[in-house]
C-alpha cells in the first residue's frame, strides 16, 4: 500500500494541469438515463420494425443472472425468495447496487482479470503473482478505484511480485519488453498493435515503427529473481543507468532492463537495429531519449487512460460479459479500422463511463439497467441474425462454478480439499482446491465464447469426483442429509433442491417428474441423491441464462 | 453402377454410409451380376482398410527451425554450427540433432519448400491447424476434427480425436462440426483421463444418466437449446468412454518396458507412445504437441534440447507403427506454424520465418526416403517446388482417403470445402 500512495502522488504530479481543468466537476452521469439512451440507440442502429426482441426476463432468471454476473455466486434460496417477494418498483436496480457493495464483487472480478492476464502468460512461474493480483484488485474494485487508476497501477508497477499484484503483466510476460507492450495495449486499449511487430499490415493502419515506439516506453523494465534464505520470488526492476554505448537490439533479452529500445532490422538481424523514441501511436505524444523509466511509464499511463479507446475497451469487454456479445468482436480487437455493432451506442456508453471517472461500479449499474441486459436468453445468434436481441447463456467460469457448487451443496470453502484432482496441472505450488478447480474448468476470458467448448474431462470431473459425490450423498453432515431428515414432504424437497441449484422453483411438470422418479426408485434417500446429482450435472446448472 | 457406388462411398464421410457400403456392394453385385467373389472380398478389404486409416500430428509449437532439423546448411553462415549427417537413405542428409530420425529416413518424406506469408504465432498456428486463415463468422474445424468427422468410427466408445499436452495457440476445435468432433484434450500422456470411475454401481450410474437426460427440457425451452444439446452429447460421450473396457488404452504403463524404453523418456515420448496405443485401438486422429520451439534467443542450445526430446520418440513411433503393420494406414505428420529466419540474430536466436520451412510425413502411402523442394544456399527462399499450406492440406486429406473437395455446410448454410485451393503434392505418393 505504501508503494501505491507514492505512485499515486507521482502520477498526480505528472498530470498536466489541463487534465484537472477538463475533469468533470459534476457527479457521474445518471446510470438509468444512460442505460435508456443506449437502449434507444440500439433500437435506432440495430433493430428494425420486424426485429423480434426477447422479452424482459422474469425475476427468478434475473436474480440468478445478476448474482453470477456481479458476485460470481448463486443466490441462496432465501435470497431468491426475498427478491421475489420484494414489491419495490426499483428492486432490480437496488439488488445490483447491493451486490456491488458486497466484498464478493471485487473478488469475483479480480479473479476475472487474473485470468485475462495470466492465461496469456509465457512462463508458468508467473502464477506466483496470481494471489497478490487477486488481493490487490479485489480491494481496488471494492473501494471503487477508477479504472484509470487501476490501469496506471499495472502500467507503472515495480517491486516484488508476491507483494504487489499490479506487477502481473510484466511478470506474466517474463519482463520481455515487446510482449509486455503488446499486452498493455491489448488489455487496456483493446488494440492488437503487436500484429505490426514484425511487418506493416496492409489492412491495418498501425505501422511496425509505431509498435516499437510504444515498446520504447518499457525498455528499462526488467524482471529479476529475488532470493533470500527464506523466500523465492521475482521482482519488477527498473534500470535507469545511462547508455554508454550503442547496445543494439538485444531488447532487454536478459530481462534486466536496457536504456533504450531498438527496432530490430529484419533484413539484417546482426545489425543493432533502429534506436526508437517513446511515442504514443494514438496521439503522437512523445518523449526524448534518456527519459527515466518513471516518466516513461507515468506519462504513458496518463496518455493511454485519456484516450477514448481506453474507455471503449472496458465498456466493450464488460458489455460482452454481461449481455453476451460485444460491440466489437473479439472483445480485445478494437480500433479505428474495426466496425462495431451500434457505433453510437458504444460511443455514448464509453463517453459516459469516462465522465463517471472510469467508475467500474457505475458501468455495472448502467449495463445491468439496460433492456439489452435484462432480456431473456436465446441461443447464440448466427452471423446473419440481428445482434443483441436477447441475452445469451454463458458458461460459468471456473471460479463461478466452484462457488456455485459450494453454495448449492452448503459447503464451506475451508472444507474443500479433494474437490479437484490434486495432481492436475495448473498453479504449481499454490494448489488450493479453488485454483486447481479453476485450472480444470477455467478458460481465457478474452477468447470468443463460442470457441470455448466444455470438455470430456470437465464432464467427468462434475460427474465422478469423489468429493463432489460425497457432498451429494445424504449423510448426516451433508446438505441433502439434513434436508431429508428435517423435511418429510417430498415435493418440498424437490422445490428446495431446484431453488438451491437453479435458483428457481420447478415447473409443475418438473415437480411431477421428480416425484415420479422418487416413487419409481423406492428408496427416498437414494432417489434424491440421484436427483441432486442430475441437477448439478445439468446444462442449466453450469450456465447462467 | 459399381463405379457410382464407390464414388458415393468415398465422397461421403459418415460411418453409417460406410457401413452400408458392403451391403450396397452386395446389392450392386446381385443386381448387375458383375462381381465375382474375389472382387467382393478385395473391395471389402480395401474398404475396411480405409476405415482404419488414422493420422498422428506431431505439432512443434512455436515454429521449429528448419536449419536445425530437416534442412541443415553447413558451410553457410546461416547454418550456424549445425552439421549435416547422412541418413539411411543415400543422398539425403538432415541435421545432426536428429540421429534417430535419420535411421528411419526410408519411411519419411521431407518437404523443404513449405512457404507461406503468415509470420505471427496466432495466425500461422491457426492456418497450419485448419488449412484456412481465421475469418470472421466462420468457425472452421481444425484438421483433427475434420478427419474425425470424415473417417472416424462414430460407434467407438473412444473419442475419434485426442489431443495430448501443450497449450498450443489457436489449435482450434470442431468449429461448426459441433462438439461431437471436438478433441479429448489430455494435459499429459502419462496420466490417463481422471475421474473415470463412477462413484456408484454401473446400474445406478446408468439410471442417473437416464434421469439427467430426461430433465433438461425446461432450460432447452428457455433459451438454452444449443447448450443443452451440446451438453447432452458431451455427457453421452464421456459416459460411453468410461463405461468401456477400452479405457485401458489410455494407460501407457501397460506397455512392456522394452517398448517404453524404445520411445525414451519425456512428455513427448509418452505422447508418441500413447498415440500409437490409441491408433491401434481405433482412434482416428491424435495430436501430440512439443513446445519450446520459439527460439528467438539461444537457438542452437534450445533446438538441441528440443530435438533431444523428439528425436528418439518420433523414430520409435515410426518403427513401432511399421512393425505392427499400422504404418501403411497411419499418416504421421511433423510440423509447426512456420520456420525460422536464415540469419541468426544478435541474441543467438532465429526469428519467425514463414517463407521457407519444413514438414515431414510418413506412412499411409507416402513414399519415404525422398526430399521434395529446395531452398537456395542461404536457406532464404524456395527455389524448387514451392508447397503452400493448402497444398499440404490437400495432400494430407488425399493420403487419408478423404476427398479434399468435400463440402461441409457451415452454421449459416454456406458450403465450405475441406480445402479451397491448391493441389496435392503428387510426388509424395509416387
Amino acid at each position: 500500500m505504501r508503494c501505491d500512495s507514492t505512485r499515486f502522488f507521482a502520477a498526480f504530479l505528472l498530470t498536466p494541469l489541463t487534465a484537472f481543468l477538463a475533469a468533470p466537476a459534476v457527479a457521474a452521469p445518471n446510470a438509468s438515463r444512460v442505460a435508456a439512451q443506449v437502449d434507444r440507440l440500439l433500437g435506432e442502429e440495430v433493430y428494425s420494425g420486424s426485429t423480434q426482441l426477447a422479452p424482459v426476463c422474469d425475476d427468478e432468471t434475473f436474480v440468478r443472472r445478476v448474482w453470477l454476473d456481479i458476485v460470481g455466486d448463486l443466490p441462496t434460496p432465501e435470497h431468491v425468495t426475498a427478491f421475489l417477494l420484494d414489491t419495490h418498483p426499483e428492486k432490480r436496480a437496488r439488488l445490483v447496487s447491493d451486490l456491488l457493495e458486497s466484498a464478493q464483487y471485487g473478488q469475483n472480478w479480480a479473479r476475472y482479470w487474473r485470468d485475462v492476464i495470466l492465461y496469456r502468460r509465457i512462463e508458468d512461474r508467473a502464477v506466483l503473482v496470481s494471489n497478490p493480483l487477486v488481493v490487490k484488485l479485489t480491494e481496488q474494485l471494492n473501494t471503487g478505484a477508477g479504472w484509470d487508476e487501476i490501469a496506471s497501477g499495472f502500467i507503472t508497477a515495480t517491486g516484488d511480485v508476491r507483494e504487489d499484484g499490479a506487477t502481473a503483466i510484466f511478470m506474466a510476460q517474463d519482463g520481455q519488453t515487446e510482449e509486455a507492450t503488446a499486452e498493455v495495449s491489448r488489455v487496456f486499449l483493446g488494440i492488437q498493435i503487436q500484429c505490426a511487430q514484425c511487418h506493416d499490415h496492409p489492412w491495418d493502419r498501425w505501422q511496425r515503427e509505431q509498435f516499437h515506439e510504444l515498446a520504447a516506453f518499457f525498455p528499462r523494465v526488467g524482471v529479476r529473481p529475488l532470493q533470500t534464505p527464506t523466500r523465492r520470488s521475482y521482482q519488477v526492476v527498473v534500470n535507469d543507468r545511462p547508455e554508454f554505448r550503442n547496445r543494439g537490439n538485444s531488447n532487454n533479452a536478459n530481462r534486466r532492463g536496457s536504456p533504450e529500445h531498438y527496432m530490430p532490422n529484419l533484413d539484417n538481424p546482426d545489425k543493432p537495429g533502429k534506436k526508437t523514441r517513446p511515442r504514443f501511436f494514438l496521439t503522437g505524444a512523445e518523449l526524448s531519449f534518456g527519459t527515466p523509466d518513471a516518466d516513461r511509464r507515468g506519462r504513458l499511463a496518463e496518455w493511454l487512460t485519456d484516450t477514448p479507446w481506453f474507455a471503449t475497451a472496458m465498456v466493450n469487454r464488460m458489455w460482452s460479459e454481461l449481455v453476451g456479445e460485444g460491440f466489437y468482436e473479439p472483445i480485445d480487437d478494437l480500433g479505428p479500422d474495426r466496425e462495431p455493432t451500434a457505433p453510437q451506442a458504444v460511443e455514448r456508453l464509453s463517453e459516459a463511463f469516462a465522465d463517471s471517472g472510469y467508475d467500474v461500479k457505475w458501468l455495472f449499474r448502467t449495463i445491468c439497467a439496460t433492456e439489452a441486459y435484462q432480456r431473456e436468453s436465446r441461443p447464440r445468434r448466427g452471423p446473419e441474425e440481428t445482434p443483441m436481441t436477447a441475452n445469451v447463456p454463458q458458461r460459468l467460469r471456473g471460479d463461478q462454478l466452484f462457488n456455485a457448487l459450494l453454495t448449492a451443496l452448503g459447503i464451506d470453502e475451508a472444507a474443500t480439499r479433494g474437490f479437484a484432482d490434486r495432481n492436475a496441472s495448473g498453479y504449481r505450488g499454490q494448489a488450493t482446491p479453488r485454483l486447481i478447480f479453476n485450472a480444470a474448468f477455467g478458460y481465457d476470458p478474452s477468447v470468443q465464447r463460442e470457441t470455448v467448448s466444455a470438455s470430456i474431462p470437465q464432464a467427468l470431473a462434475m460427474m465422478n469426483t469423489p468429493r463432489i459425490n460425497y457432498a451429494v450423498s445424504s449423510n448426516r453432515r451433508s446438505m441433502l442429509g439434513r434436508l431429508l431428515s428435517s423435511v418429510r414432504e417430498d415435493s418440498l424437497v424437490v422445490d428446495e433442491l431446484y431453488l438451491r441449484c437453479l435458483s428457481r422453483e420447478p415447473t409443475g411438470d418438473e415437480r411431477a417428474h421428480a416425484l415420479a422418479y422418487v416413487e419409481s426408485v423406492g428408496k427416498r434417500n437414494e432417489a434424491f441423491e440421484d436427483y441432486l446429482w442430475a441437477l448439478l450435472n445439468s446444462a442449466e446448472f453450469v450456465h447462467r441464462k | 453402377m459399381l463405379q457410382h457406388q464407390i464414388n458415393v462411398t468415398t465422397h461421403r464421410g459418415s460411418v453409417f454410409q460406410r457401413r452400408d457400403f458392403l451391403r450396397n456392394v452386395g446389392a450392386a453385385a446381385a443386381a448387375g451380376g458383375l462381381l465375382s467373389w474375389t472382387d467382393r472380398i478385395s473391395l471389402a478389404s480395401s474398404e475396411l482398410k480405409r476405415r482404419h486409416k488414422a493420422c498422428i500430428l506431431l505439432w512443434m509449437a512455436g515454429g521449429p527451425s528448419q536449419f536445425e532439423t530437416f534442412s541443415p546448411k553447413p558451410g553457410h553462415a546461416n547454418g550456424g554450427d549445425t552439421k549435416a549427417i547422412s541418413t539411411s537413405v543415400p543422398g539425403i542428409q538432415i541435421a545432426d540433432r536428429l540421429p534417430e530420425v535419420a535411421k528411419v529416413m526410408g519411411d519419411v518424406a521431407i518437404i523443404r519448400s513449405m512457404t507461406s506469408k503468415e509470420g505471427s504465432h496466432p495466425r500461422a498456428s491457426y492456418y497450419m491447424h485448419h488449412g484456412y486463415l481465421p475469418m470472421g463468422g466462420v468457425k472452421f474445424p481444425t484438421l483433427g476434427s475434420n478427419v474425425a468427422h470424415q473417417i472416424g468410427d462414430a460407434s467407438s466408445e473412444l473419442p475419434s480425436f485426442v489431443r495430448v499436452g501443450g497449450r498450443g495457440q489457436n489449435a482450434g476445435n470442431a468449429g461448426f462440426l459441433g462438439v461431437d468432433h471436438d478433441p479429448l484434450v489430455l494435459q499429459s500422456a502419462s496420466r490417463p483421463p481422471q475421474n473415470t470411475r463412477p462413484m456408484t454401481g454401473a446400474d445406478r450410474y446408468r439410471r442417473r444418466l437416464g434421469l439427467l437426460d430426461s430433465m433438461q427440457g425446461e432450460f432447452a425451452r428457455s433459451g438454452g437449446a444449443d447448450v443443452v444439446a451440446d451438453h447432452r452429447k458431451l455427457v453421452e460421450a464421456s459416459s460411453e468412454m468410461i463405461l468401456s473396457p477400452r479405457m485401458e488404452t489410455f494407460d501407457i504403463k501397460r506397455e512392456p518396458s522394452s517398448v517404453r524404453s524404445a520411445y525414451g523418456e519425456g512428455g513427448f515420448a509418452d505422447g508418441c507412445l500413447l498415440a500409437r496405443r490409441l491408433v491401434e485401438a481405433g482412434v482416428t486422429f491424435v495430436e501430440v504437441t512439443s513446445g519450446g520451439w520459439d527460439t528467438h534467443q539461444d537457438n542452437g542450445e534450445r533446438t538441441q534440447a528440443n530435438c533431444d526430446q523428439i528425436d528418439r520418440p518420433m523414430a520409435a513411433l515410426i518403427r513401432d507403427l511399421k512393425s505392427r503393420g499400422l504404418l501403411d494406414d497411419t499418416l504421421v505428420v511433423w510440423m509447426g506454424e512456420f520456420g525460422r529466419t536464415p540469419k541468426i540474430n544478435g541474441r543467438g536466436g532465429r526469428d519467425h520465418y514463414p517463407r521457407a520451412f519444413n514438414v515431414a510425413l510418413a506412412g499411409c502411402g507416402v513414399r519415404g526416403g525422398q526430399v521434395i523442394g529446395k531452398t537456395d544456399a542461404a536457406g532464404a527462399k524456395v527455389i524448387e517446388r514451392p508447397v503452400s499450406p493448402k497444398d499440404l492440406y490437400r495432400s494430407i486429406y488425399t493420403a487419408l482417403g478423404i476427398d479434399p473437395d468435400h463440402e461441409n455446410t457451415s452454421l449459416i448454410g454456406r458450403p465450405i470445402k475441406l480445402v479451397d485451393e491448391g493441389s496435392a503434392v503428387d510426388e509424395l505418393f509416387g
